[in-house]
């Protein structure tokens, strides 16, 4: 029973069966919404139609988690000076806005769109190298400023979501099965472009992007017999590039700080005062969180200062310090609702691009929590990667939300006609 | 970078990617199987593509279970990290956020035997600097500017370690209001400059009395890590103020104070956000001395007295000391020793050069104690001892005679020895051989116990009174001088031959006069007096009179005097030598004898002057009064002071004149020049 037709049940007062306990639950994940079109209703203009256009899991877990953020950014903003709260809600606002135009957009239009697409990467990427509008912030590069009103904004952000589309409109040509090599070379190719592309600005989004464009090649229907030797060629190539950095005399391919934050994930105690601080802090505030958390305003690691970058990139450091196990187990929580339930609508979704794009934007998340909360946990290597939703910041906040208009729109053009 | 990391960092990249191909495999072997599945399935009316369907589900459900995968590795590392060693984390969070300041505890005063305070302490504004500041020179320049000192100075200071490599390094001591409310309206213009209050030790006497009360500096790396195995001991940090000479550190464990700890709140700058508890700190115990500061003045400036007198006379009198013991007691009243020195100026850090110049031979080592640590022949000073050696052992009696030519020849011509007085003093009997302090008398006794049973007899003597052996004085350092035997001068003198090394006849008349290898020195010279003084019942010389109570006006220990030791003598024998000491004073020199006929007692004493090959002799002079209920004995030393008639007695004579109020009115000198 799907979970439109649920809540009506009492209200009616129809001969319907009360929904039993396994399909509440499967209808928080989504539960057949993909499949049964009530979706036919749901064009009509009317109000209640219009809230059936909407998946409402991913709606209610995304806006729980922006909820969820807000309090942490809040209760950062009082003692960490560069955390407002205002400007925070300007990106909630920007993405909620973002989010509705994209739910709009009938986005299987972009399925024939993949040189545009691949352009506008590349354009994204050139953006922030333009005079007049790059803008460094932290010694970050990649940043542009718009003139005239100060917005600051990060591209490569924008690059995940387009790359997505990118590599979902390719593979889904293949309808669910990858026959030919040369396919599978093409794919992996178009995806190298955006990867190499980020890679020289920025290594998170950069493994954001391979991650997610990965899945959604692995998703349409690569033969293993591919898929592994090309991770095993990843593999030695990322240990050739650091045993390179590492050597004296080889060229060092990595950046001085990046050698670093590997160095530290291996051995925190090998730079106590830089990257192994910053590590080491972030593991006492989580640690001495506990079960129930300092409370907020009570958290010393983050509100003394101990915990560098609380409120941006160790912000999940910050939330489990004041709101302990407790508080951590519901933000996993959240994400697991958000995640499983477009895994969901992935499953019952038709069109093949819609479920790749659905896969891609599911890896960009469930890589994004594991690189940053497994960073702040020490089982991941430290880098500038925001928590989805939660970490302060407008850019990482728009692409988010844009991200849930994108599932969205798949869900509201979820019939097989365009 | 070390192969070690490296190999971690591919192990952990090749265990990375095992772990991405098993998910992979997982995920695809779903596929498989769902992709045989769908083709049994019935295809549905609308023509789709189930293969393909049920390959995308299989494939998007390892992508879930992915997920599921991150959330559950995730999970489970908080589950172990907040409530499975959640107790450690808090333990560095509270690390993180807590210091523990320590507040050093004054130290206890040092008080006279009247309560004055020759040693307390005053508050004093301290700036200090982290050890880093010695790199940033613009801000040297500026403190250096601000406090009226060089650049270079500041930076040297900045750059010593003397407080402990981890401390804060002191610049300027007693800094003025206005420079602290300078440095604390612009924290910005120097930091790592911070100003401490701090105390100090102060010295209201200045240089009284100071080689007895010593002087504080820094703890040493012994002191630091001594006191481990001691349960009550202190224990120092580095940088503690603690005793290094004289009473300060010989009570060093009582003047010390217990530091107090403050535990604050900090953030990530360090800047203290709050405050948790604190235990106060506890001042040291106050030290209250034997020492009278009138008869401590005195002692001084008699001894200043002396040494004008020796150089009036040219004598070079480099320096000198006095020691004043109540004889009843062996309370120290007073010790003096010159050259003095300030103690103040190791109030803070004394500076290399001050410390250098302090060391330095030319400036005839004013650190030094000399009544307790300099060692010097005892001349005639030690005739009494001689004479009541012979009259025991009987190789003389009262009714025993010499006759003094000024020129005594007892082993021959070829070993013949001057008497100081080269005319002769004629016919001498023992107690005359005190009174003239003739030496003939004490060569012959000296040959009389060289050539008796008991050739050894004098040292037996010497060492009965307690020479050769230290007094137990509470000061440090205290040198316990040395009595020549036949075996010392075989033992010390190894590299000669067997002839020179044998005791001869003439070390024994040496003896008998206080020439020769004999050491002695003015503490222990001031206690054979006492004995003397006592009929035999020498107390131990103290300077601990009593050691205050924390709380209240009372006093934590009270000083017993304790016997340092009963010398067994005839008691008509000590009478008879007793009687030989007042005659050193009235019957000897009418010089002399005028500068004692003022006091309203009697003075009983004796002159010493110490030969030493190429230089000025040592000046001596030991006194006792009143010379029938003795009450004071006093000793003085002038190095290369000449006579002991003509400066040590000063000393002397102006210390009585200030116990008794009566000034020395006498202007003659003594021209016979008595030894």
């Amino acid at each position: 029973m799907a979970s439109v037709r649920q809540k009506k049940t009492p209200r009616h007062g129809t001969g319907v069966q009360d929904p039993g306990f396994s399909e509440m639950v499967s209808s928080l994940f989504g539960g057949e919404a993909g499949k049964r079109p009530g979706g036919a209703k749901a064009r009509m203009p009317r109000a209640k139609g219009v809230l059936s256009e909407i998946y409402r899991p991913a709606l209610f877990s995304s806006l729980a988690l922006v909820a969820y953020g807000l309090l942490v950014v809040w209760s950062a903003s009082l003692t960490i000076a560069e955390a407002s709260l205002p400007r925070q809600l300007v990106g909630v606002a920007l993405g909620l806005v973002a989010a509705v135009v994209i739910w709009h957009y009938d986005y299987r239009n972009l399925a024939n769109y993949t040189t545009a697409l691949l352009i506008a990467d590349v354009i994204l990427f050139i953006l922030p190298m333009v005079p007049g509008l790059s803008y460094s912030a932290k010694g970050m590069a990649g940043w542009i400023q718009i003139p005239g009103i100060g917005l600051r904004f990060q591209p490569s952000e924008l690059m995940k979501l387009i790359t997505i589309f990118l590599i979902a409109s390719v593979a889904a040509q293949y309808n669910g099965k990858i026959k030919a090599f040369s396919d599978y070379c093409k794919l992996c190719g178009t995806l190298l472009i955006p990867f190499l592309l980020l890679l020289t600005q920025d290594l998170g989004t950069s493994l954001i992007v391979l991650v997610a464009g990965a899945s959604i090649i692995i998703c349409a229907g690569a033969k293993k017999e591919w898929v592994i030797p090309t991770i095993i060629l990843i593999v030695a190539v990322a240990a050739l590039v650091i045993f390179c950095s590492l050597t004296p005399g080889l060229p060092n391919i990595l950046k001085e700080y990046q050698l670093k934050r590997l160095i530290v994930f291996v051995d925190p105690s090998v730079d106590p005062s830089g990257d192994g601080y910053n590590l080491q802090q972030a593991k006492i505030a989580v640690g001495s969180g506990g079960f129930l958390g300092k409370g907020i305003g009570h958290a010393s690691q983050a509100g003394q200062g101990f915990l560098p970058e609380a409120h941006t990139d160790f912000v999940f450091a910050l939330l489990a310090e004041e709101f302990g196990f407790v508080g951590a187990m519901v933000l996993l929580g959240l994400f697991g609702w958000l995640m499983f339930s477009v895994v969901r609508l992935a499953q019952t979704i038709e069109l093949p691009f819609g479920k790749l794009v659905l896969v891609g934007v599911v890896a960009m998340w469930a890589f994004q929590l594991l690189e940053n909360v497994g960073m702040c946990l020490g089982i991941m290597p430290i880098t500038g990667i925001p928590l989805p939703f939660i970490s302060y910041g407008a850019s990482s906040m728009v692409v988010q939300l844009s991200a849930v208009g994108m599932v969205q729109s798949v869900y509201r053009h979820r019939t097989k006609a365009a | 970078m070390e192969l070690g990391t490296l190999t971690i960092v591919i192990i952990a990249i090749i265990a990375l990617a095992a772990i991405v191909a098993v998910l992979v495999v997982v995920s695809a072997k779903n596929g498989r199987f769902k992709v045989d599945i769908g083709g049994q399935t019935p295809r549905a009316a609308g023509g789709n593509d189930t293969s393909s369907e049920t390959g995308f589900k299989g494939r998007i459900a390892g992508l879930g279970l992915a997920a599921g995968g991150v959330l559950a590795v995730l999970a489970g590392r908080i589950w172990a990290m907040q409530l499975m060693s959640g107790d450690e984390y808090v333990k560095q969070a509270e690390n993180n956020r807590t210091r523990t300041v320590t507040t050093a505890a004054p130290r206890g005063r040092i008080l006279d035997r009247n309560g004055n305070e020759l040693v307390t302490n005053r508050p004093s504004l301290t700036v200090v600097a982290q050890a880093d500041v010695a790199d940033e020179e613009r801000e040297i320049v500026l403190l250096g500017d601000l406090l009226g000192m060089p650049a270079m100075a500041v930076k040297r200071k900045i750059q010593d370690t003397t407080e402990g490599a981890q401390s804060a390094r002191t610049v300027a001591v007693d800094v003025p209001r206005r420079v602290v409310a300078y440095l604390e309206a612009h924290p910005d213009l120097f930091p790592g400059v911070t100003v401490q209050q701090r105390t100090q030790r102060y010295y209201p006497y200045g240089t009284v009395a100071a080689h007895v009360l010593g002087y504080t500096g820094t703890v040493s790396p012994d002191q630091l890590k001594a006191p481990d195995d001691d349960e009550g001991a202190i224990q120092y940090e580095s940088g503690d103020i603690t005793g290094q000479a004289g009473v300060e550190y010989q009570y060093e464990s009582v003047l010390q104070g217990i530091r107090g700890e403050q535990q604050v709140f900090v953030d990530a700058n360090g800047d203290v956000t709050g405050y948790a508890t604190s235990v106060p700190a506890t001042a040291g115990s106050d030290v209250e001395l034997t020492i009278d500061i009138n008869i401590q003045k005195a002692a001084e400036e008699g001894l200043l007295h002396a040494i004008d007198k020796a150089h009036a006379l040219n004598n070079k009198a480099t320096a000198g000391s006095v020691v004043v013991l109540d004889a009843t007691n062996g309370d120290v009243l007073a010790m003096a020793s010159y050259p003095e020195f300030d103690p103040s100026i190791f109030v803070g850090g004394i500076s290399n050069d001050d410390w250098q110049a302090l060391s330095d031979e030319a400036s005839g080592y004013p650190l030094m104690d000399r009544a307790v640590t300099g060692t010097y022949a005892s001349a005639s000073t030690i005739k009494p001892l001689s004479a009541l050696a012979a009259l025991n052992a009987g190789v003389a009696s009262e009714g025993s005679t010499y006759d003094c030519t000024g020129f005594w020849t007892g082993f021959g011509e070829a070993y013949g020895q001057y008497c100081w007085d080269h005319n002769g003093h004629g016919i001498m009997d023992v107690r005359n051989g005190i009174v003239f302090s003739c030496d003939t008398v004490f060569y012959e006794i000296g040959k009389a116990f060289f050539e008796s049973d008991d050739k050894e007899g004098l040292q037996k003597t010497y060492s009965r009174w307690g020479l050769g052996e230290g007094t137990g004085i509470d000061l440090p350092g205290e040198a316990v001088g040395r009595v020549p035997t036949a075996q010392w001068k075989q033992d010390y003198f190894k590299d000669y031959s067997a002839e020179d090394r044998a005791w001869r006849g003439g070390d024994t008349t040496n003896l008998a006069i206080g020439q020769g290898d004999i050491l002695v020195t003015p503490l222990q010279m001031a206690c054979v007096y006492m004995g003397i003084a006592n009929g035999g019942t020498m107390w131990t010389p103290h300077v601990l009179k009593a050691v205050g109570s924390k709380e209240g006006n009372g006093t934590l220990v009270d000083y017993q005097p304790s016997k340092l030791r009963e010398v067994e003598e005839d008691a008509e024998y000590l009478a008879y030598v007793q009687s030989a000491l007042e005659g050193v004073i009235y019957e000897e020199d009418p010089a002399v004898t005028a500068h004692f006929s003022n006091l309203p007692v009697r003075v009983a004493g004796k002159t010493g002057t110490g030969e030493k090959a190429g230089k000025d002799p040592t000046a001596w002079f030991c006194a006792y009064a009143p010379a029938d209920d003795p009450k004071y004995v006093i000793c003085a030393v002038i190095e290369e002071g000449g006579f002991g008639s003509t400066s040590a007695m000063y000393a002397v004579r102006d210390t009585l004149g200030a116990i008794y109020n009566s000034p020395d009115d006498a202007t003659v000198t003594s021209s016979a020049s008595v030894r």
